[in-house]
Protein backbone atom coordinates (compact mmCIF):
# COMPACT_ATOMS: atom_id res chain seq x y z
CA UNK A 1 0.00 0.00 0.00
CA UNK A 2 1.65 3.07 -1.06
CA UNK A 3 1.47 6.40 1.24
CA UNK A 4 -1.32 8.13 -1.20
CA UNK A 5 -3.84 4.69 -0.92
CA UNK A 6 -2.97 4.95 2.98
CA UNK A 7 -4.17 8.73 2.83
CA UNK A 8 -7.31 7.87 0.84
CA UNK A 9 -7.86 5.07 3.17
CA UNK A 10 -7.61 7.79 5.87
CA UNK A 11 -9.83 9.99 4.09
CA UNK A 12 -12.49 7.56 3.51
CA UNK A 13 -12.19 5.50 6.70
CA UNK A 14 -11.68 8.11 9.23
CA UNK A 15 -15.33 8.30 10.72
CA UNK A 16 -15.52 4.13 10.97
CA UNK A 17 -12.29 4.28 12.83
CA UNK A 18 -13.32 6.79 15.76
CA UNK A 19 -16.49 4.30 15.79
CA UNK A 20 -14.85 1.43 16.44
CA UNK A 21 -12.88 0.34 13.83
CA UNK A 22 -9.52 1.32 14.06
CA UNK A 23 -7.86 -0.14 10.91
CA UNK A 24 -7.62 2.75 9.23
CA UNK A 25 -6.04 5.13 11.98
CA UNK A 26 -3.53 2.18 12.84
CA UNK A 27 -2.61 1.48 8.74
CA UNK A 28 -2.12 5.39 8.68
CA UNK A 29 -0.40 6.39 11.87
CA UNK A 30 1.11 2.95 13.04
CA UNK A 31 4.01 3.33 10.71
CA UNK A 32 4.76 6.86 12.04
CA UNK A 33 4.98 5.18 16.37
CA UNK A 34 8.45 3.92 16.34
CA UNK A 35 9.94 7.09 14.69
CA UNK A 36 8.04 9.12 16.67
CA UNK A 37 9.64 6.84 20.02
CA UNK A 38 13.09 8.36 18.66
CA UNK A 39 12.48 11.15 18.12
CA UNK A 40 11.40 11.53 21.55
CA UNK A 41 14.36 10.05 22.69
CA UNK A 42 16.38 12.81 20.59
CA UNK A 43 13.81 15.29 22.38
CA UNK A 44 13.62 14.10 25.93
CA UNK A 45 16.84 12.57 26.41
CA UNK A 46 15.53 9.75 28.11
CA UNK A 47 14.01 6.64 26.16
CA UNK A 48 11.88 5.58 28.76
CA UNK A 49 10.16 8.89 29.08
CA UNK A 50 10.04 8.31 25.23
CA UNK A 51 8.24 5.79 25.18
CA UNK A 52 5.51 7.07 27.92
CA UNK A 53 4.84 9.79 26.13
CA UNK A 54 5.00 8.19 22.37
CA UNK A 55 2.62 5.74 23.92
CA UNK A 56 -0.22 8.74 24.97
CA UNK A 57 0.35 10.92 21.86
CA UNK A 58 -0.71 7.37 19.86
CA UNK A 59 -4.06 7.37 21.88
CA UNK A 60 -4.68 10.80 21.89
CA UNK A 61 -4.00 10.80 18.10
CA UNK A 62 -6.41 8.14 17.80
CA UNK A 63 -9.31 10.18 20.28
CA UNK A 64 -8.99 12.98 18.09
CA UNK A 65 -9.03 10.71 14.49
CA UNK A 66 -12.31 12.65 13.15
CA UNK A 67 -10.26 16.21 13.83
CA UNK A 68 -7.12 15.17 11.24
CA UNK A 69 -7.34 17.13 8.07
CA UNK A 70 -5.35 13.99 6.12
CA UNK A 71 -3.04 15.93 4.66
CA UNK A 72 0.58 14.94 7.19
CA UNK A 73 0.04 12.36 9.08
CA UNK A 74 3.36 12.19 10.53
CA UNK A 75 3.01 16.04 11.34
CA UNK A 76 0.44 15.87 13.16
CA UNK A 77 1.33 12.83 14.96
CA UNK A 78 4.61 14.59 15.88
CA UNK A 79 3.07 17.86 17.00
CA UNK A 80 0.90 16.29 19.40
CA UNK A 81 3.93 14.05 20.42
CA UNK A 82 6.02 17.13 21.37
CA UNK A 83 3.51 19.02 22.98
CA UNK A 84 2.76 16.31 25.18
CA UNK A 85 6.46 15.83 25.59
CA UNK A 86 7.02 20.06 26.54
CA UNK A 87 3.97 19.82 29.03
CA UNK A 88 5.44 15.99 30.77
CA UNK A 89 9.24 17.46 30.65
CA UNK A 90 7.83 20.78 32.72
CA UNK A 91 6.04 18.37 35.29
CA UNK A 92 8.83 16.07 35.45
CA UNK A 93 11.25 18.82 35.95
CA UNK A 94 8.47 20.42 38.70
CA UNK A 95 8.85 16.81 39.92
CA UNK A 96 12.28 15.66 40.45
CA UNK A 97 12.91 19.32 42.17
CA UNK A 98 10.22 18.43 44.60
CA UNK A 99 12.19 15.07 45.65
CA UNK A 100 15.62 16.87 45.74
CA UNK A 101 16.49 14.84 42.25
CA UNK A 102 17.72 17.09 39.23
CA UNK A 103 18.95 13.87 37.24
CA UNK A 104 17.44 12.32 34.62
CA UNK A 105 17.30 9.01 32.95
CA UNK A 106 19.28 8.83 29.59
CA UNK A 107 20.55 6.90 26.56
CA UNK A 108 23.20 4.81 27.82
CA UNK A 109 25.49 3.73 25.06
CA UNK A 110 24.43 7.05 21.98
CA UNK A 111 26.20 5.55 19.06
CA UNK A 112 27.45 9.36 18.37
CA UNK A 113 28.29 10.56 22.28
CA UNK A 114 29.61 14.03 21.01
CA UNK A 115 26.72 14.98 19.01
CA UNK A 116 24.38 13.49 21.60
CA UNK A 117 26.25 15.63 24.82
CA UNK A 118 25.88 18.65 22.46
CA UNK A 119 22.55 17.83 22.14
CA UNK A 120 21.68 17.75 25.81
CA UNK A 121 22.94 21.13 25.92
CA UNK A 122 20.05 22.60 24.22
CA UNK A 123 16.12 23.04 25.37
CA UNK A 124 14.00 20.47 23.99
CA UNK A 125 12.02 23.13 22.06
CA UNK A 126 15.09 23.88 20.44
CA UNK A 127 15.70 20.76 19.66
CA UNK A 128 12.34 19.84 18.38
CA UNK A 129 12.31 22.69 16.08
CA UNK A 130 15.99 22.38 14.93
CA UNK A 131 15.49 18.74 14.14
CA UNK A 132 12.10 19.34 12.41
CA UNK A 133 14.03 21.23 9.93
CA UNK A 134 17.09 19.97 9.45
CA UNK A 135 16.16 16.23 9.58
CA UNK A 136 12.23 16.66 8.14
CA UNK A 137 13.08 19.36 6.30
CA UNK A 138 9.74 21.52 7.66
CA UNK A 139 9.78 25.41 6.86
CA UNK A 140 9.83 27.36 9.66
CA UNK A 141 6.41 28.56 9.20
CA UNK A 142 5.35 24.49 9.64
CA UNK A 143 7.27 24.31 12.57
CA UNK A 144 5.84 27.23 14.00
CA UNK A 145 2.53 25.48 13.29
CA UNK A 146 3.34 22.16 15.07
CA UNK A 147 5.35 23.65 17.96
CA UNK A 148 2.57 26.73 18.31
CA UNK A 149 4.91 29.31 18.68
CA UNK A 150 5.35 32.28 16.20
CA UNK A 151 7.94 32.16 13.40
CA UNK A 152 10.44 34.15 14.39
CA UNK A 153 10.52 32.44 17.34
CA UNK A 154 11.02 29.44 15.48
CA UNK A 155 14.03 30.60 13.22
CA UNK A 156 15.70 32.37 16.69
CA UNK A 157 15.79 28.86 17.77
CA UNK A 158 17.07 26.87 14.85
CA UNK A 159 19.72 29.93 14.62
CA UNK A 160 20.97 29.20 18.13
CA UNK A 161 20.82 25.63 17.95
CA UNK A 162 23.08 25.46 14.81
CA UNK A 163 25.25 27.77 16.30
CA UNK A 164 25.25 26.06 19.71
CA UNK A 165 25.56 22.51 18.23
CA UNK A 166 28.89 23.81 15.75
CA UNK A 167 30.33 25.46 19.22
CA UNK A 168 29.94 22.23 21.11
CA UNK A 169 30.98 19.99 18.05
CA UNK A 170 33.95 21.88 16.84
CA UNK A 171 35.22 24.35 20.00
CA UNK A 172 38.13 25.41 17.74
CA UNK A 173 41.53 25.92 18.92
CA UNK B 1 34.21 14.87 15.60
CA UNK B 2 33.09 18.50 14.02
CA UNK B 3 30.66 19.27 11.50
CA UNK B 4 31.51 21.37 8.51
CA UNK B 5 27.96 22.02 7.29
CA UNK B 6 24.36 21.39 7.29
CA UNK B 7 24.40 18.39 5.28
CA UNK B 8 26.75 16.85 7.85
CA UNK B 9 24.77 18.19 10.83
CA UNK B 10 21.59 16.20 8.90
CA UNK B 11 23.81 13.52 8.23
CA UNK B 12 24.87 12.92 11.96
CA UNK B 13 21.37 13.90 13.45
CA UNK B 14 19.45 11.25 11.34
CA UNK B 15 22.10 8.45 12.39
CA UNK B 16 21.33 8.93 15.93
CA UNK B 17 17.86 9.01 15.71
CA UNK B 18 18.01 5.98 13.43
CA UNK B 19 20.12 4.05 16.41
CA UNK B 20 17.72 5.50 19.09
CA UNK B 21 15.80 2.57 21.14
CA UNK B 22 12.63 2.26 20.15
CA UNK B 23 11.41 -1.13 20.39
CA UNK B 24 8.21 -0.86 22.40
CA UNK B 25 4.76 -1.49 20.04
CA UNK B 26 2.33 0.83 20.06
CA UNK B 27 -0.67 0.71 22.69
CA UNK B 28 -3.95 -1.35 22.04
CA UNK B 29 -6.66 0.78 20.39
CA UNK B 30 -9.98 1.11 22.99
CA UNK B 31 -12.84 -0.13 21.03
CA UNK B 32 -16.73 1.10 21.23
CA UNK B 33 -19.34 -1.39 21.59
CA UNK B 34 -22.03 1.32 20.16
CA UNK B 35 -24.67 -1.01 19.01
CA UNK B 36 -24.68 -3.20 22.39
CA UNK B 37 -24.38 0.14 24.74
CA UNK B 38 -27.17 1.32 22.62
CA UNK B 39 -29.30 -1.49 23.15
CA UNK B 40 -29.13 -1.83 26.62
CA UNK B 41 -29.78 2.49 27.09
CA UNK B 42 -32.66 1.80 24.78
CA UNK B 43 -33.91 -1.08 27.01
CA UNK B 44 -33.31 0.65 29.88
CA UNK B 45 -35.37 3.96 28.93
CA UNK B 46 -39.00 2.69 29.83
CA UNK B 47 -37.29 1.96 33.54
CA UNK B 48 -35.78 5.53 33.78
CA UNK B 49 -39.03 7.46 32.91
CA UNK B 50 -40.66 5.88 35.55
CA UNK B 51 -37.63 6.54 38.19
CA UNK B 52 -37.72 9.80 36.92
CA UNK B 53 -41.43 10.09 37.36
CA UNK B 54 -42.05 7.88 40.35
CA UNK B 55 -38.76 10.54 42.24
CA UNK B 56 -40.82 13.74 40.96
CA UNK B 57 -43.74 12.69 42.33
CA UNK B 58 -42.35 11.70 45.77
CA UNK B 59 -40.55 14.99 45.84
CA UNK B 60 -43.17 16.73 45.19
CA UNK B 61 -45.33 15.63 48.08
CA UNK B 62 -42.37 15.62 50.04
CA UNK B 63 -42.14 19.49 49.28
CA UNK B 64 -45.76 20.07 49.35
CA UNK B 65 -45.32 19.06 52.88
CA UNK B 66 -42.75 20.80 54.08
CA UNK B 67 -44.23 24.11 52.37
CA UNK B 68 -46.57 24.80 55.00
CA UNK B 69 -44.42 27.51 56.57
CA UNK B 70 -46.10 29.63 59.62
CA UNK B 71 -45.64 33.15 60.06
CA UNK B 72 -43.09 34.79 62.10
CA UNK B 73 -44.53 35.87 65.25
CA UNK B 74 -42.99 39.59 64.71
CA UNK B 75 -43.55 40.07 61.19
CA UNK B 76 -45.32 42.67 59.96
CA UNK B 77 -49.27 42.03 60.21
CA UNK B 78 -48.35 39.54 63.31
CA UNK B 79 -50.05 40.35 66.79
CA UNK B 80 -46.28 40.90 68.02
CA UNK B 81 -44.80 42.81 65.63
CA UNK B 82 -42.65 45.86 66.84
CA UNK B 83 -42.23 44.12 70.41
CA UNK B 84 -38.94 43.44 69.69
CA UNK B 85 -38.99 40.48 72.37
CA UNK B 86 -35.45 39.79 70.94
CA UNK B 87 -34.36 42.14 73.31
CA UNK B 88 -35.92 41.03 76.27
CA UNK B 89 -35.31 38.08 78.86
CA UNK B 90 -36.77 35.09 78.55
CA UNK B 91 -39.60 35.78 81.17
CA UNK B 92 -40.13 39.08 79.84
CA UNK B 93 -40.65 37.72 76.04
CA UNK B 94 -43.35 35.37 77.72
CA UNK B 95 -44.68 38.50 80.10
CA UNK B 96 -45.35 40.02 76.94
CA UNK B 97 -46.62 37.01 74.81
CA UNK B 98 -49.24 36.21 77.87
CA UNK B 99 -50.30 40.00 77.49
CA UNK B 100 -51.28 39.38 74.08
CA UNK B 101 -52.96 36.40 74.72
CA UNK B 102 -50.56 33.92 73.78
CA UNK B 103 -50.44 31.27 77.00
CA UNK B 104 -49.38 28.12 74.73
CA UNK B 105 -46.01 28.86 74.61
CA UNK B 106 -43.40 26.14 73.64
CA UNK B 107 -39.92 27.25 74.89
CA UNK B 108 -36.99 25.33 72.84
CA UNK B 109 -33.59 26.13 74.42
CA UNK B 110 -30.99 25.68 72.13
CA UNK B 111 -27.09 25.38 74.19
CA UNK B 112 -23.47 23.63 74.07
CA UNK B 113 -20.73 24.62 72.13
CA UNK B 114 -21.14 25.35 68.17
CA UNK B 115 -17.97 24.86 67.85
CA UNK B 116 -17.47 21.59 69.59
CA UNK B 117 -18.39 17.97 67.62
CA UNK B 118 -21.79 16.89 69.27
CA UNK B 119 -21.86 19.23 72.05
CA UNK B 120 -24.77 21.21 71.27
CA UNK B 121 -28.12 20.27 72.81
CA UNK B 122 -31.54 21.45 72.12
CA UNK B 123 -34.52 20.77 74.54
CA UNK B 124 -38.41 21.87 74.68
CA UNK B 125 -40.20 22.87 77.60
CA UNK B 126 -43.34 24.87 78.70
CA UNK B 127 -41.54 27.83 80.44
CA UNK B 128 -39.26 29.84 80.06
CA UNK B 129 -35.37 29.99 80.85
CA UNK B 130 -34.23 32.47 83.01
CA UNK B 131 -31.46 33.78 80.71
CA UNK B 132 -30.38 33.87 76.75
CA UNK B 133 -30.99 35.08 73.44
CA UNK B 134 -34.88 34.91 73.07
CA UNK B 135 -35.05 34.69 68.99
CA UNK B 136 -38.98 35.25 68.09
CA UNK B 137 -40.48 32.54 66.61
CA UNK B 138 -43.46 30.97 64.72
CA UNK B 139 -47.51 31.20 65.22
CA UNK B 140 -48.74 27.83 64.44
CA UNK B 141 -52.06 27.00 63.20
CA UNK B 142 -53.07 25.92 66.33
CA UNK B 143 -52.61 28.92 67.70
CA UNK B 144 -49.72 27.75 69.67
CA UNK B 145 -46.22 29.64 69.84
CA UNK B 146 -42.61 28.60 69.45
CA UNK B 147 -39.77 30.39 71.12
CA UNK B 148 -36.38 29.93 70.83
CA UNK B 149 -34.06 30.84 73.74
CA UNK B 150 -30.16 31.00 72.71
CA UNK B 151 -27.93 29.86 74.94
CA UNK B 152 -24.96 28.56 73.19
CA UNK B 153 -21.52 29.82 73.55
CA UNK B 154 -20.99 32.46 71.56
CA UNK B 155 -24.22 33.34 70.51
CA UNK B 156 -24.51 36.66 69.16
CA UNK B 157 -28.62 37.90 69.36
CA UNK B 158 -30.58 38.76 66.54
CA UNK B 159 -32.47 42.09 65.38
CA UNK B 160 -32.11 44.91 67.44
CA UNK B 161 -30.29 43.79 70.13
CA UNK B 162 -27.53 41.63 67.88
CA UNK B 163 -24.21 41.65 69.62
CA UNK B 164 -25.53 43.32 72.44
CA UNK B 165 -24.72 41.03 75.78
CA UNK B 166 -27.04 37.77 76.72
CA UNK B 167 -29.97 38.51 78.72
Amino acid sequence: MTSADVMAAVRADRSAATEGDPGAFEAAVRPHYAPLIRRLVLVLGDPHDAEDIAQDAYLAAFRSWDRFDGVDVRAWLYTIGLRLAFNHKRGRKRWLAAIGRMESRTWADPPDPDLWAALATLDPRTRSALLLNVLDGYTHAEVAGMLAVPEGTVASWISRGRTALRKELDPGP
Amino acid sequence: MTIDDDSDLAGRLAALEAQAPATAAPPTLPTRRRRGRFAISMAMAPVLVLVIVATAAAGAAVVANLAQGHPGIQNPGQPMAGVHMECMTPPDAAAALAVHGFKDVVWQIEGGDPNRKDSTTSTQRPTPPEHGFVIPGSLLDDGSVIMVVDQRIGATGVGDCFGSPMP
